[in-house]
């Protein structure tokens, strides 16, 4: 009997200790990043976790996603319903894109655990951005994502090469006076003194094209070659464009024919690479002309600060970014970098819980960015962030983590940079459609015919490759075929009846 | 006897040694492929589903609970673009097919007829190495001869005072180029594998030829190749099966997916790549594959059929 | 041994002539096969400042090991990856060509019962997938392949091309009757497999070698798949790939992404980086070919050597 008694109370005892042991033992969450190069977090997760365990009541792990791999792992996940993913990165440019993942119900509604648990999120991140998330998903109008606080502003601008601009007898203020049809004069000069291998005007097609004629990106549609545009007000971006709120087949207006007839001129010219205008050679010949500052004119989204980028400094020339338009608000660049909780996900609640802190907690968003202090960065007298040899370890992608305004300074961006961010973008005017998310799941086929269409002549015209007077009704003609009109008559339906509720 | 001993017999039909050793030996490769290919067909029903994840999110619960919607996945077939990609995709496959087979094994026999060995090995070594490099890098290779600015064919007319060609915004020369690159690829991979089935040849059959009073160049017609016979037959109907799959490296990379070039470089398999990284549509990738699958079949089934009519030995099955 | 009689005999080979044309017919395709990587290797010795001015080039203007340099300033990751490749390969080979070779046996055996089934099971599998995320799905939930050395080596493992090649090797070079003397002696089907047929179809065995072990090392997007917090556990070919993609990333959304874009490219490693590890990645496998190579000739130096 005693020894039945004795057994019994082992057995007891084991059964608490276990269960103690059970209830000690907090829930793992695993969060994907985009864009990422980390190679050793070891450092940064302990500390992380040590400082969560008590707030989130969880153990963080991190899949670091990189530009190359992010798109299959993210979508893999997402569409396999893997439950060991609970958070992931979204925007209106992955593949995993926010709208249509959250319409096809793969991301959590956030709005009940924003109002249980997210009063700091909300006095951390503005207004304007969580009106930005607020779309129609799976489970009706709501937030289905994060958005992170970083440049929300779209603004492209001309990247001169001011040092020879000045070699040839113009300064800044006499450029900033010129549009783009006037600079062939520039141009002409630059070959004369550079010599016929030169070449001036470094650009990427696509971004110039809506530098000059003064279309934006409608999210939601195609891709990597847009098809459809609503034109800016270039001099009131917050007022109605010369066209009104109606999305235009963007090949199909003047504006684009003035256009890409000034830029065949200048491509015949030899003002610029060839190079350019071939999708998988473009971007390395920008780069390297870029590098060495072998250009005269070229173009850059910008983003507030970009000026003191290491990329910019090393180019050994002066460099001077001069902006076509105002910054403007639209879904785009609003929708540019956002965290999302998986359906799969078997921790919601912690999940959010941890990105709530992480974009209003400094301390967590700065471990998170910028690794630990006195390992992967050092604070110097004026209190700036010093990066120590080991970031190259460690560096995630700045705006892919969240809250980027709650970082401190960088030695590079100097005292106050933060605080002029920040006013810089909350001064930045939305578009009238600012939140238009254009829904193509009826059109899909009509768009998948008209991107190929599109991927075949749009980026030659734009550089100028193609001439004009053929390849464009050539162009015209095959987009009608392909079922244009019925593309942008949904767009445009939908747009109408969105202005309407707006 | 089967009267006398009818436990015997029965239990000679149950239990054969033969077949049971045999299947122990298939049974690796079975349970892999029942698991690794068989099990996943099931999604094959994405290609008829309109795929949205469902509560609870789990993929077999997602795949079950998705709603059917037909053939509106196969309706990427009725743009404008797809009688170009099924003709690119269709028309190189064929002309490939023939010129790989031919140029492998004529390189095969003159492999295995040179006296010099040590010659011989070299140029066979040299020749797989085209199959170690990928297509990016093999298309960094085409981009140096190409490259509008600093390629070497551009550089050359420069210097001659000709006006460069711009061979990415061109279309006249890439099926040229896309048969030089395919070829360079695959054709040292292809006859390595006749090399080696010609290898397995029984010598005695060239004996006997040559006792005959066979010319060395009769006994490669009537030795050699119906030696090979089969692996040909088999490589072919192979590639015969895959004919509506193109390389896609070769047609996305070497091209540098240059627009323009579209109308002779676009295959089915670069247009549904383009077309899910622009909508990110499932659906369509599902029924892309699945289509290709069928018509795959089907072309193996008929080429089967025609080998068998003529050759019943070297058919697959 | 048979095959000594055959290249002795006046009948039994080409003229000088047709000897020639061979040799150059050859040797001018061979030259070709091996130029572009020639051509690799002295990319990954041109100095960037050569690249950026006149591009990739037979004769660059200046020559650099810097590429190389970086390449072992990886370090770590470099030689952990490099050791992956090996590993992945050597199991993965062995292994593979063991199914591979048993599998194809029994349906070379035209006694075998259930011939026809197995090898429709094979066959079908070669047109027929399920695609790529309800396999994704399998290999990961159901099969736990994730984050390990088996999420590289299992999803391959078997080949039904590997299959049908190898069978045909049997087929023709496997005499049916050696198989019915052997299981007269009373031998095992095991026994008969090993000792009577393989040393018959060693060319066979060695060409499914090849394939096979060039599958495995070339492999990457395994691991891009399956491999999301174990990077110790990744090969070279992926390290490559994975700065490949980076790079193609980055260059179409460059319009998305902005000014990011262009602080990332920052960080990209050079062409020629590029291309130095595209050399590390080919000269073991470049270097274990002809090991293959001797067993895929076997029979021709054999004859060579005794006529």
């Amino acid at each position: 009997m005693k020894k039945v008694f004795a057994l019994l109370v082992a057995l007891a005892m084991i059964l608490t200790a276990s269960s103690f042991a059970l209830a000690e033992e907090l829930p793992t969450i695993t969060i994907m990043f985009h864009g990422s190069n980390v190679t050793d977090d070891t450092a940064v997760l302990e500390a992380v976790n040590d400082y969560i365990a008590d707030k989130v009541g969880a153990k963080l792990e991190v899949v670091w996603g990189t530009w190359g791999d992010f798109d299959e792992k993210a979508t893999n996940a997402l569409l396999s319903g893997d439950s060991s993913i609970d958070m992931v990165f979204t925007c209106s440019w992955s593949s995993d894109e926010y709208n249509t993942y959250a319409k096809n119900g793969y991301f959590v509604k956030l709005d009940d655990l924003i109002d249980e648990y997210g009063a700091d999120l909300k006095a951390a991140i503005p207004e304007s951005l969580m009106q930005a998330a607020t779309i129609e998903g799976a489970e009706g109008m709501g937030i289905y994502a994060v958005n992170g606080f970083k440049d929300t502003a779209t603004q492209n601008t001309w990247d001169v090469n001011v040092t020879l601009l000045n070699e040839l007898g113009y300064t800044l203020e006499d450029f900033e006076a010129m549009s783009f049809y006037d600079f062939g004069e520039l141009f002409a000069k630059a070959k004369e003194v550079k010599g016929d291998a030169f070449y001036p005007f470094l650009v990427e097609p696509m971004v110039l094209e809506r530098m000059v004629t003064g279309s934006i990106i409608v999210a939601g549609d195609s891709g990597s070659t847009n098809l459809l545009s609503l034109y800016l007000n270039q001099d009131d971006v917050s007022q109605e464009g010369p066209y009104g709120n109606v999305l235009l087949n963007k090949f199909a207006t003047d504006e684009y024919k003035a256009f890409v007839t000034k830029m065949h001129e200048y491509y015949e010219a030899g003002y610029i690479d060839p190079s350019l205008a071939v999708a998988e050679t473009s971007n390395d010949t920008r780069t390297n002309a870029q590098k060495t500052g072998d250009y005269l004119i070229g173009t850059q989204s910008y983003a507030y600060g970009y000026e003191y980028n290491p990329e910019v400094l090393d180019r050994g020339i002066e460099v001077a970014f001069v902006p076509c338009t105002d910054p403007y608000v639209d879904t785009t660049a609003s929708q540019g970098a956002m965290m999302a909780i998986s359906t799969a996900s078997e921790h919601p609640e912690e999940s959010f819980k941890f990105l709530a802190l992480l974009n209003s907690d400094p301390t967590l968003m700065t471990l998170m960015n910028y690794g630990v202090e006195g390992i992967h960065y050092n604070l110097n007298d004026e209190g700036l962030v010093e990066f120590t040899e080991e970031r190259a370890n460690y560096s995630p992608w700045t705006n892919g983590v969240g809250n980027v305004t709650i970082l401190p300074d960088t030695v590079d961006e100097g005292a106050g940079f933060r605080e002029h961010f920040k006013e810089y973008y909350a001064g930045a005017k939305a578009i009238p459609s600012l939140g238009f998310v254009f829904n193509n799941a009826d059109v899909a086929n009509e768009m998948a015919a008209l991107g190929t269409v599109a991927a075949q002549y749009a980026l030659a015209l734009d550089a100028g490759a193609l001439d004009p007077e053929t390849a464009l009704p050539e162009f015209l003609d095959a987009l009608d075929a392909a079922g244009m009109q019925t593309y942008l008559d949904a767009a445009n339906e939908q747009l109408t009846a969105y202005m309407a509720a707006k | 006897m089967m009267n006398t001993v009818p436990g015997k017999a029965r239990a000679k039909r149950r239990f054969n040694p033969r077949n049971f050793w045999l299947t122990t030996m298939v049974l690796p490769g079975a349970i892999w492929l029942l698991l690794i290919r068989y099990l996943p067909m099931l999604g094959v029903i994405i290609s008829f589903k309109d795929y949205k994840a469902q509560k609870p999110n789990t993929f077999w619960n997602n795949l079950i609970k998705s709603k059917w919607v037909g053939l509106d996945n196969f309706k990427f077939l009725k743009s404008p673009a797809t009688a170009t990609m099924i003709r690119n995709t269709l028309l190189y496959n064929a002309v490939w097919i023939v010129l790989v087979l031919v140029i492998a094994v004529t390189l095969a026999v003159m492999m295995s007829e040179l006296k010099n060995r040590f010659m011989a090995k070299a140029y066979q070594t040299m020749m797989f190495f085209p199959y170690f490099l990928s297509w990016v890098v093999a298309s960094y290779f085409v981009l140096a001869f190409l490259d509008p600015t600093s390629g070497m064919i551009p550089s050359i007319q420069k210097s001659l005072g000709l006006k460069p060609t711009q061979f990415y915004m061109t279309t006249g020369p890439w099926p040229i180029i896309l048969t030089i690159s395919n070829l360079w690829k695959n054709v040292g991979y292809s006859s390595v594998l006749y090399l080696a089935a010609i290898t397995g040849i029984d010598t005695t059959l060239y004996e006997a030829a040559a006792v005959d009073g066979a010319t060395k160049r009769q006994q490669v017609w009537h030795v050699t190749l119906p030696g090979i016979r089969p692996m040909i037959v088999i490589l072919l109907i192979m590639s015969v099966g895959k004919i509506f799959n193109a390389d896609f490296g070769l047609f996305y990379n070497v091209p540098q997916n240059s627009g323009p070039l579209y109308p002779v470089t676009q295959v089915i398999d670069t247009y549904v790549y383009n077309t899910y990284a622009n909508t990110h549509n499932m659906g369509m990738s599902a029924a892309a594959g699945l289509l290709q699958s069928v018509v795959g079949c089907l072309c193996i089934v008929l080429t089967n059929m025609i080998v068998k009519k003529i050759d019943a030995d070297s058919s697959l099955f | 041994m048979q095959k000594a009689e055959r290249r002795s005999a006046g009948l039994n080979t080409f003229g000088p002539g047709a000897q020639a044309l061979f040799h150059v017919c050859l040797g001018l395709f061979a030259l070709l096969c091996i130029v572009p990587f020639v051509f690799v290797i002295i990319i990954s010795f041109t100095s960037e400042d050569s690249i950026r001015q006149i591009g990739y080039s037979f004769a660059p203007l200046s020559w650099s090991t810097q590429a190389y340099k970086y390449v072992f300033q990886l370090g770590g990751a470099l030689w952990r990856s490099y050791f992956n490749s090996f590993l992945i390969t050597a199991v993965g080979t062995l292994l593979s060509v063991s199914i591979c070779v048993l599998y194809s046996y029994p349906l070379y055996r035209k006694d075998y019962k259930y011939r026809g089934f197995f090898n429709f099971l094979s066959f079908f599998t070669m047109i027929f997938g399920g695609g790529l995320v309800p396999t994704f799905v399998v290999c990961k939930t159901l099969l736990g392949l994730s984050d390990n050395y088996a999420a590289l080596i299992v999803p391959l493992l078997f080949s039904p091309f590997n299959v049908i090649v190898m069978r045909t090797f049997f087929q023709t070079t496997v005499p049916r009757e050696l198989i019915e003397a052997s299981t007269i002696d009373g031998a095992g089907e095991y026994r008969t497999l090993l000792q009577v047929v393989l040393p018959v179809v060693k060319p066979g065995i060695a060409t499914i070698a090849l394939l096979n072990a060039l599958a495995f090392w070339n492999e990457w997007f395994l691991s891009l798949l399956y491999i999301t917090k174990n990077m110790d556990v990744i090969p070279l070919q992926y390290l490559l790939m994975r700065m490949q993609r980076n790079a193609d990333f980055l260059a179409k959304n460059a319009g998305m992404l902005g000014a990011d874009a262009a602080k990332a490219a920052r960080n990209l490693p050079s062409q020629s980086l590029k291309m130095a590890l595209v050399v590390f990645i080919v000269v073991p496998i470049a270097c274990a070919y002809p090991f293959f190579q001797r067993y895929v000739v076997a029979g021709l130096t054999v004859g060579s050597v005794k006529g």
